[in-house]
């Protein structure tokens, strides 16, 4: 195709020529184009089918908020859909396709749609897909889902790569227009840190679409030069392509920065940017968006607004029809009929609502004054226009002018409302602006150039004074004022035809009138039956339009009638930019072992414990399943030794001379008396009472413990004791610093235990012998000739056992040292599996029976709830309903046929009744096989446990559908008496 | 006296890679030991800490080098600092009790961390992808020190150069950490 539609002038480089394809056709354009402006240039009017109807669709605007030109840019994996062509910037060997068609673009087969409109009004799906009920999921929903909608996902991984970032300034200018460039001229030559973002990937603004001089200057040539005066200041930085989405709490903008979209390939870098900005102020210049005048078949390709046809013009050289006439409501809208003719163009006619003389003159063009468009021809392409006098007028392209509205979304973002402005016919920001935030420029509703060039300078001044900050004066270029006067005319009510005013969910006027005729009369109603708003263009030119017609609708005024919440993003965001780094492997940090390497060589199947990779269980040859294995690994522990890396639970270095009271009051039980060189068990209760974590603690000086706590609760332990310590108790001199990760920390358990470690343990710092190190005694050794260590002579297995910690940098080293030194004991490794077996064999609480809902009582350790001290939760530990009688105790339970699995999460009932809620006795908290005994067991909870010793009840799950007997007996079903733990 | 010998194999060592003019890399043999001044008691234990390195305790959020460059103190808060210095043996913490001999308590935290030095012109850019702290040089000078998350992980921050910061992180996620950082500076090189 030839560019058909280039007119001279613009910024583009005619030296570039760029090729691309639209629908498997080639076409070319220039560097500087955007799709769009190359489309039109190749005189592709038809780039679309709208979403309900398929009516054929054109190019409507030039910027952001395009709700027609919408396309599948790109192609395979990187195929992006609802890509605006507006602001997709034209790359060469750039590939799109047009989206929402069943056969071609020209002929889709579902434009049927469109002569059924009679019957697919606001609501219909709501009213005519009832019945049967079940036909909704299996043929209504996927057949209106075939036949509406937008583009299509490529359903590959998206190969593109993102990142995010953080940056800071003192002040964050949002949008380089001509408000946005004095900003933050007069805000980066009084040497503040500032950051400028702009959307587009030329700053400027309508200074690059319009042809406002400013110092005598072309506005475009003096934005370029201001842009290099802010571009030589270090302390500003220009952010182009960027858009700031969102305004958040306390300063804090969200931006989204398009790296590499406008290039053929991003060549392995970030495609896109989050960026979060921390500003301490900032002046929003975000600009105004043109609004369409609603009219019979306004839809058509060839009518846009009239501002957007100034910017193709202008900026593009490129022109949207030979024959254009304007539509225009204000004086505004003469301006593009003069820079048509400027360049050339013909202009057919300007059609003014208002009955007065022309705003400009502009020799050759018929001025028309007092009438409106009433409906339109032309199927891929505009071919006339009616006007409600009833003459016809050929032409090609419309150019529509309803008035402008100011950008207020951001504003809005923290439920600011905006404010009516009846001299604008438009809202303008309301008084409740985001904390640190003022508007300036035409989102303010200083509509005119030398206006908003003012607001701009003065809004950033305003605020760097506010900060404290030094400002210098500046000067404003010599600017006008533009003629802008209009009045309001939202719809064309002569018009019979469908008059559209959201194009992108095809929502016209009608339908507002309809929902409000069904009784939907507050405008949240409106918009959610209509869907008026809700594409992805978020109604930026339809919202305004429509409040009026529902105003018209209720007798209220449009500020009565109220508007809809603006919410971020202010354009579409990437689900992808969201994500950004934290995809497969890199979703989240994983923490290692110190022992990981070896056990990745020895076999281990990981298991994720937060963010911990634990090894589960060590497969062995012939093993057929991790059944086998754990099995085996539980058999040789209790049989001679295992190894197990606990490096994860939760270490906590506590010091200082109120050490030993600290935790008599973090744990419910007492340490103040315990000896140096001993551990003790303890439980800890939140301050209702509840018992949150157990562990133990080991007294390695007069004022020197280690706390351990469960893996899943380290942090969690951590911060409340360091709440504790900062403001409960303040007083004590108590110092607390974690050390999980500073110590490699193995289990040593079985009855070769003491054997193994008299192999590694310096036998010159440590007597090992029972008499030497008993149970629960702790103290520091030295480990392979001199390596510092600690021993703990604590048992989670219920065997003899022993913890010994090294300095982590020795953890891999340790574990295969310890292998070594248990050669002759066939020492095992064992994994979490096996560690859990032995402890539900052994009758140790862990975190399947501390659930947030379990007191000491509960666990049978109410009498470790010390009386003779206070401590954290024990005053609401006392209340009576928690001391019941009848309070859920932990027991043990075994299948009455040992050849039934239990099932964790099962409740129990009382032989004969009925399963429900109100018959609960309790339920199966851990199960696991024991092959030990051979058979399921579990711990659990059942009312009044502790006295039901032998007594057979069922334990049933509804989920599984499946019911079994079983026996309450001890939780200790491994050496009850402890005897193992001690020789 | 056992015949097995341990090796030591911290998470990040031998860790370096270069982005033209930029260095990341893992220090080595950095030693760690945590200094908790008693209450009621912080001058004594300042004076100690005075006459043990030679410098005062910095202020909270700076760090200090001894005279001779062979130590750094981070003051992380009111009764808190780091001793950083380097030392192959795993016996910093009681070196440094040695030195204080009772007048603050001391933890060795050598191993808990895992470092890493950022220098070079790509330095801030990059860090400006993971971390929140406003690294502005007038911000964020030469000796100041933050506590931070980056990629999720805590994270201390420490301005050591003009153009170089130490990144301490817990040692147990190091591999994600230093990714974390290689992947900003791949992005931004």
């Amino acid at each position: 195709m030839t560019q058909v539609n280039r007119i001279k002038g613009g910024l583009i480089d005619r030296a570039q020529t760029l090729n691309f394809q639209f629908n498997g056709t080639q076409m070319q354009g220039h560097a500087g184009d955007t799709l769009a402006s190359a489309l039109m240039a190749n005189g592709q009017t038809l780039v679309g089918r709208s979403f309900k109807y398929h009516r054929p669709r054109g190019i409507f605007t030039a910027g952001s908020e395009e709700p027609n030109a919408l396309v599948q840019l790109r192609s395979g994996a990187h195929q992006e859909p609802n890509t605006r062509a507006t602001v997709a910037e034209l790359f060469d060997g750039l590939t799109a396709t047009s989206q929402n068609h069943r056969g071609s673009l020209k002929h889709d087969l579902m434009a049927v749609t469109d002569l059924m409109s009679p019957f697919l009004s606001a609501g219909f799906y709501y009213k005519t897909f009832m019945w049967p009920k079940a036909f909704w999921e299996k043929l209504y929903e996927p057949a209106i889902r075939m036949s509406a909608g937008l583009g299509r996902l490529s359903m590959l991984e998206d190969p593109d790569t993102y990142d995010k970032g953080y940056l800071h300034c003192d002040l964050l200018v949002i949008g380089a227009g001509p408000a946005g460039i004095m900003a933050a001229l007069a805000a980066g030559r009084s040497g503040a840190r500032v950051i400028i973002a702009d959307e587009d990937f030329t700053p400027g603004g309508r200074l690059n679409a319009e042809t406002l001089e400013l110092d005598g200057m072309a506005g475009q040539a003096w934005a370029a030069q201001a842009m290099a005066e802010l571009a030589s200041m270090s302390n500003v930085r220009i952010m182009s392509r960027t858009t700031v989405y969102g305004a958040y709490d306390h300063g804090t903008y969200g931006a989204l920065e398009r790296c590499t979209d406008h290039l053929a390939s991003a060549d392995g870098k970030p495609r896109q940017i989050l960026w979060r900005i921390y500003s301490k102020r900032a002046v929003l210049t975000a600009g105004a968006t043109e609004r369409p005048i609603a009219f019979g078949n306004n839809d058509r390709p060839g009518i846009m607004l009239a501002g957007a046809v100034r910017t193709y013009v202008n900026r593009y050289g490129v022109t949207p029809g030979q024959r254009v006439a304007v539509f225009t409501n204000n004086d505004d809208g003469y301006r593009t009929a003069a820079d048509l003719v400027a360049k050339g163009v013909t202009v057919t006619a300007i059609i003014d609502t208002r009955n007065q003389a022309a705003a400009m003159d502009i020799p050759g063009v018929r001025h028309m004054r007092g009438l409106g468009v009433m409906d339109t021809k032309g199927r891929h392409q505009l071919k006339s226009i009616t006007l409600t006098d009833g003459q016809m007028i050929d032409c090609d392209a419309l150019a529509v002018s309803g008035g402008w509205n100011p950008n207020v979304h951001l504003t809005c973002h923290q439920r600011g409302r905006p404010t009516w402005n009846d001299d604008l016919h438009a809202f303008v920001p309301g008084p409740n602006l985001p904390a640190g935030m003022s508007v300036a420029g035409a989102a303010n509703g200083a509509l005119t150039l030398a206006a908003a060039m003012t607001e701009g300078r003065d809004a950033a001044l305003a605020q760097l004074s506010d900060l404290g900050l030094n400002t210098s004066a500046i000067d404003l270029p010599r600017a006008e004022d533009e003629a802008r006067d209009g009045v309001a005319v939202w719809h064309i009510p002569q018009s019979k035809k469908r008059a559209w005013l959201d194009l992108q969910n095809d929502v016209t006027v009608k339908d507002i009138k309809q929902s409000h005729r069904e009784g939907f009369r507050s405008v949240e109603h409106m918009k959610r039956y209509t869907t008026l708003g809700m594409a992805t263009d978020q109604g930026k030119t339809a919202n305004i339009p429509a409040l009026a017609i529902m105003a018209e609708c209720t007798g209220k005024t449009i500020p009565e009638t109220g508007t809809t919440i603006f919410r971020p993003p202010y354009t579409p965001v990437p689900i992808g930019a969201l994500g950004g780094r934290a995809r497969g492997h890199e979703f989240r940090p994983t923490r290692l072992t110190p022992s990981h390497e070896w056990a990745t060589k020895n076999g281990a199947t990981f298991v994720e414990v937060g963010n911990w990779m634990r090894a589960q269980w060590f497969a062995r040859p012939g093993e057929k399943g991790w059944r086998d294995s754990v099995d085996r690994e539980v058999l040789a522990t209790r049989g001679s030794v295992g190894i197990c890396d606990v490096t994860t639970l939760g270490k906590i270095d506590v010091q200082g001379r109120d050490a030993a009271a600290f935790l008599n009051k973090v744990y419910a039980n007492g340490f103040a008396k315990l000896a140096v060189g001993r551990v003790r068990y303890g439980i800890m209760l939140r301050e209702d009472g509840i018992c949150y974590d157990d562990g133990t603690t080991a007294r390695m000086g007069e004022n020197h413990f280690v706390m351990t706590t469960t893996t899943a609760n380290a942090v969690l332990v951590f911060r409340r004791m360091e709440f504790a310590r900062q403001c409960l108790f303040p007083d004590m001199d108590v110092h607390l610093i974690s050390t999980t990760d500073a110590w490699a920390q193995f289990a040593v358990a079985g009855p070769n235990a003491r054997k193994l470690l008299e192999k590694v343990v310096d036998a010159d710092s440590q007597d090992m012998s029972n008499e030497g190190f008993p149970f629960m005694a702790c103290g520091e050794v030295t480990v392979c000739g001199g390596t510092p260590a600690r021993l703990f002579r604590i048992s989670f297995s219920g065997e003899l056992a022993y913890e010994i910690a090294v300095p982590a940098r020795y953890g891999n080293s340790m574990m295969g040292v310890l292998m070594e030194a248990g050669r002759e004991f066939n020492a095992t490794p064992y994994g979490t599996e096996a560690l859990g077996v032995m402890r539900i064999e052994k009758g140790h609480a862990a975190g399947n029976e501390l659930d947030g809902r379990i007191t000491a009582h509960n666990l049978g350790m109410g009498r470790m709830v010390s009386q003779a001290k206070d401590c954290i939760g024990n005053t609401l530990s006392k209340r009576p309903d928690m001391n019941r009688e009848d309070a859920v105790k932990l027991v043990g339970f075994r299948p009455v046929d040992p050849s039934i699995p239990l099932i964790a999460g099962a409740h129990l009932l009382n032989k004969g009744d009925e399963a429900n809620m109100a018959n609960d006795q309790g339920w199966l908290s851990s199960v696991a096989y024991s092959p030990s005994l051979k058979h399921s067991i579990a711990l659990g909870f059942i009312k009044s446990g502790d006295t039901r010793m032998g007594e057979i009840v069922r334990a049933v799950s509804p989920v599984h559908d499946k019911e079994m007997e079983v026996e309450i007996v001890s939780a200790h079903f491994i050496d009850p008496e402890g005897s193992r733990l001690r020789v | 006296m056992s015949d097995l010998t341990l090796t030591s194999a911290p998470p990040l060592a031998g860790f370096d890679r270069r982005f033209g003019d930029t260095v990341l890399k893992a220090p080595k043999d950095l030693a760690i030991v945590s200094i908790a001044l008693p209450l009621g008691d912080e001058a004594k234990a300042e004076n100690a800490i005075k006459a043990a390195f030679g410098i005062a305790l910095p202020a909270i959020g700076t760090s200090g080098e001894t005279k001779d460059k062979s130590s750094a103190i981070m003051r992380l808060a009111n009764d808190q600092a780091f001793v950083l210095f380097p030392c192959p043996t795993p016996d910093a913490e009681r070196q440094v009790a040695a030195k204080l001999n009772g007048a603050a308590y001391t933890t060795d935290q050598t191993d808990a961390w895992c470092a890493l030095e950022l220098s070079g012109p790509l330095a801030r850019p990059a860090l400006e992808r993971i971390c929140m702290v406003d690294l502005h040089p007038d911000a964020f000078t030469v000796n100041a020190i933050a506590r931070t998350v980056m990629e999720h992980m805590g994270a201390i921050i420490a301005r050591t150069g003009e153009d170089t910061y130490l990144l301490l992180s817990a040692s147990s996620s190091a591999k994600s950490f230093a990714h974390a950082v290689e992947l900003s500076l791949k992005n931004v090189s």
